[in-house]
């Protein structure tokens, strides 16, 4: 193709301005950084960072440095995340199965569910429901108590936990063979019923034999669980874990508001599967169920994967909220670092790295999925 | 004999009223479960919300004192407060301008709605309105009162946010999205592509925080920036890149046939793109548009994280008075409301035109 010289000076002058903005901007701002006698490094990283985060994974506190406590922001950030990918996609593809399930009530509860969740902004969502929670929930020391086993007040929520040690160890081995082995033997499973048209259950039986290598070794005395209980001491519990009713807040307004959502999508995917296949599984005797599961979702699924993981990368990005109601994810640690070190460039680098990579790695995930479900379907 | 056969085969069955919800709603073992659990789901939630709604709620028209024994709503807050709570701090003898220029930003977008009016003259209403609503927020000139940026609060700061940001927004992803489409200018393409996946990439919150934090910093000494400003520049750049997504999304469906045909009939590129891809492309592209106006206009509450006063903010403003502090509920309520009507108009509109040039 021949290149027009109108195409090479409208690029040049493009890429020309805006190199020429690029180079004022930074001038300004070196200018303005002089003033207050602050050079651009990374090296505050590692400074102490004097600042605690209440509740994370990573055991941070206020002798940290910054480079830490911005770790511990981002895995809060991670697991708020998937806590609220996991309850949006419950409540969405039940509503959304609801809506397009041909129940006369249940189609219109779900799409006034829709409808509500579309027009609200998810602040408001988040602040009503935090507002609502600290008024009804009670005190700490008047916490209910949930068959003695979890206790809810306005501050956390306070559950049993299992300590170090052995039993600890079983315990996570256990929940970590668990879906291996639905994956390993579904897929033997399979075969079998490819040969001889026999359908084994896979999922409960597995599931059982789980949960008998967890307790059994107990019963028998094999395995202790130190059991560490939360008990009220003074103004709070000790011992125990406990979740804050913030992160509780936000995984149920995340939820709620994604969830509508989630059940548009998954009604659109539903509603791309041909009446056809409706009607033979139908036909071919298969029970509700049956049909949702065997026949349509799996097609449903290919529909709405691309969609789907658009909306995930969402909740991720919109997980940054948390800053409203005062959880330390990535954004509000980030806050916090640039009042007290006036670092605002090199802060929002890092953080901004951080979302661009969830994002690139999450698509990246969705588009090895596609590739696969093509290949499938060609 | 054939002939009532096939009568009888062809008549629907008469059922009557009882039968025909006794189908509907306990057709089988399934549908009958499913009816009995969410009828106690409605039940339920319906009886707490009338409760408090209703039945144990303070009456708008009773005073405020009875609201401390009460257990419901105490709708007198909302009588009393209404006006904090659309206006925030604005001088009081002063709020019908915050009023008025709050109407005349909902007229403009009502008048902007009507598919016959779209054309050209409405790039002079909006600079026409931006200008009108200065004037009456600012005040200065004409014997208007002057009020200060940091006392403008509440729905006409949301409308202004929301709205101009918007519109703003939509020429630069316009200009986005053709820079993306097209593969002549690869360096420009370059740079769209940048722009576009750079701001997707990041939290709308990442996005204020940066005109917050760091737009003042790439500001020559002399010139400082009202928070105002600053944080419409953010929603400019965050809106114009979900808008070239979305309008990227027609141009694709725009067949290579119509460019064809346009290069033959000797029209310039800008001539080919006004008269003949655009029009198809944006009809295309119409409720893709409207999807990201709807959520922009619910995310410009976002805005209240970084310290600006819109309608969430006074709803928070209004409650924070100790005499009124168990009345937050109501508040976010009565903002609540607001968006429900507000967006709820936005998505009839989508679906009515979604219908109409289908």
């Amino acid at each position: 193709m021949r290149v027009l010289r109108s195409q090479i000076f409208w690029q040049v002058a493009a890429v020309g301005l805006l190199i020429w903005l690029g180079y004022i901007l930074a001038q300004n701002i070196e200018a303005n950084l002089a003033k207050s006698n602050i050079v651009l490094s990374f090296d505050f990283l590692s400074a102490q960072a004097g600042f605690d985060i209440s509740e994370s994974l990573l055991s941070v506190s206020a002798t940290s440095s910054y480079g830490a406590v911005i770790l511990a922001g981002v895995i809060n950030t991670l697991v708020l995340a998937v806590c609220c990918i996991v309850g949006a996609t419950i409540i969405g593809v039940m509503m959304g199965i609801m809506r397009s399930g041909g129940h006369y009530l249940g189609e219109r509860i779900a799409g006034l569910y829709i409808e509500i969740t579309r027009n609200l902004p998810k602040l408001l969502i988040l602040l009503a429901l935090y507002l609502a929670m600290v008024t009804t929930l009670p005190v700490v020391r008047e916490s209910w108590s949930v068959f003695g086993l979890i206790e809810i007040s306005n501050r956390a929520v306070y559950f049993p936990i299992v300590e170090q040690g052995f039993g600890l160890w079983w315990l996570w081995a256990m929940i970590a063979v668990w879906p291996i082995a639905i994956c390993v033997l579904g897929k033997v499973a399979r075969r079998i019923q490819d040969k001889t048209g026999i359908r084994y259950p896979v999922i409960w039986p597995v599931t059982m034999c789980v949960l008998i290598l967890i307790a059994g070794p107990a019963m028998i005395g094999l395995i202790d669980y130190q059991i560490s209980w939360p008990v009220l001491k003074g103004f709070d519990f000790a011992g125990g874990g406990r979740i804050s009713v913030q992160f509780v807040v936000l995984v149920l307004a995340l939820s709620i508001y994604h969830g509508g959502q989630v059940a548009e999508l998954v009604r659109g995917a539903i509603a791309s599967v041909p009446v056809g296949q409706f009607e033979a599984a139908k036909a071919s005797g298969l029970s509700f169920a049956q049909m949702t599961r065997l026949v349509i979702l799996p097609q449903a699924i290919r529909a709405a994967v691309p969609s789907m993981g658009n909306q995930y990368l969402n909740i991720t990005k919109n997980t940054s909220i948390a800053l409203a109601v005062g959880y330390s994810d990535l954004v509000s640690v980030m806050t916090t670092s640039i009042n007290q070190t006036f670092r605002p460039i090199e802060l929002m680098t890092v953080s901004m790295c951080v979302y661009l990579g969830i994002c690139l790695i999450v698509s990246w995930l969705v588009n090895i999925y596609n590739a696969r479900v093509i290949a499938v379907r060609a | 004999m054939e002939q009532t056969i096939r009568a009888q085969t062809t008549l629907p069955p008469k059922i009557g009223f009882a039968e025909k919800w006794r189908r509907r709603l306990f057709g089988n073992l399934r549908d009958g479960i499913l009816t009995m659990i969410l009828i106690a789901a409605v039940l339920g939630l319906g009886s707490v919300a009338i409760n408090w709604l209703v039945i144990n709620a303070v009456a708008p028209w009773s005073t405020a004192d009875l609201c401390r024994e009460a257990t419901g709503a105490c709708w007198p807050f909302l009588v009393e407060k209404h006006r904090l709570i659309l206006f925030g701090t604005y001088p009081w003898e002063q709020q019908w301008r915050p009023f008025m220029a709050s109407l005349i930003l909902l007229i403009g977008v009502g008048v902007s709605m009507v598919p016959h009016w779209q054309d050209k003259r409405l790039i002079w209403v909006w600079l026409g309105l931006a200008v009108t609503f200065t004037v009456l927020m600012r005040g200065g000139v004409g014997g208007l009162e002057y009020v200060q940026p940091e006392r403008w609060n509440g729905l006409p700061v949301l409308l202004m946010l929301a709205i101009f940001g918007l519109v703003f927004a939509f020429p630069l992803g316009l200009f986005l999205a053709l820079a993306r489409h097209q593969d002549k200018l690869p360096a420009l393409r370059a740079i769209a592509v940048l722009w576009i996946e750079l701001v997707r990439g990041v939290p709308m919150i990442m996005v204020l925080f940066l005109g917050l934090f760091v737009l003042p910093l790439m500001m020559p000494d002399d010139i400082k920036l009202n928070p105002l400003i600053t944080t419409m520049i953010a929603l400019v750049i965050f809106h114009s890149a979900y808008f070239a997504e979305s309008i990227r999304g027609g141009l694709q469906t725009v067949p290579l046939g119509q460019y064809e045909a346009a290069d033959s009939q000797g029209l310039s590129w800008f001539q080919k793109t006004r008269l003949i891809i655009l029009p198809q492309a944006l009809r295309i592209a119409m409720p893709g548009i409207l999807n990201t106006v709807l959520g922009a206009y619910k995310d410009t509450s976002l805005v209240v994280i970084i310290g600006i006063h819109d309608i969430m903010a006074t709803a928070k403003m209004s409650f924070s008075d100790p005499v009124w502090q168990r009345y937050g509920l109501e508040a976010y309520l009565f903002v609540g409301g607001w968006f429900l009507a507000t967006c709820w108009c936005l998505s009839s509109y989508s679906r009515w035109l979604e219908r109409r040039t289908s």
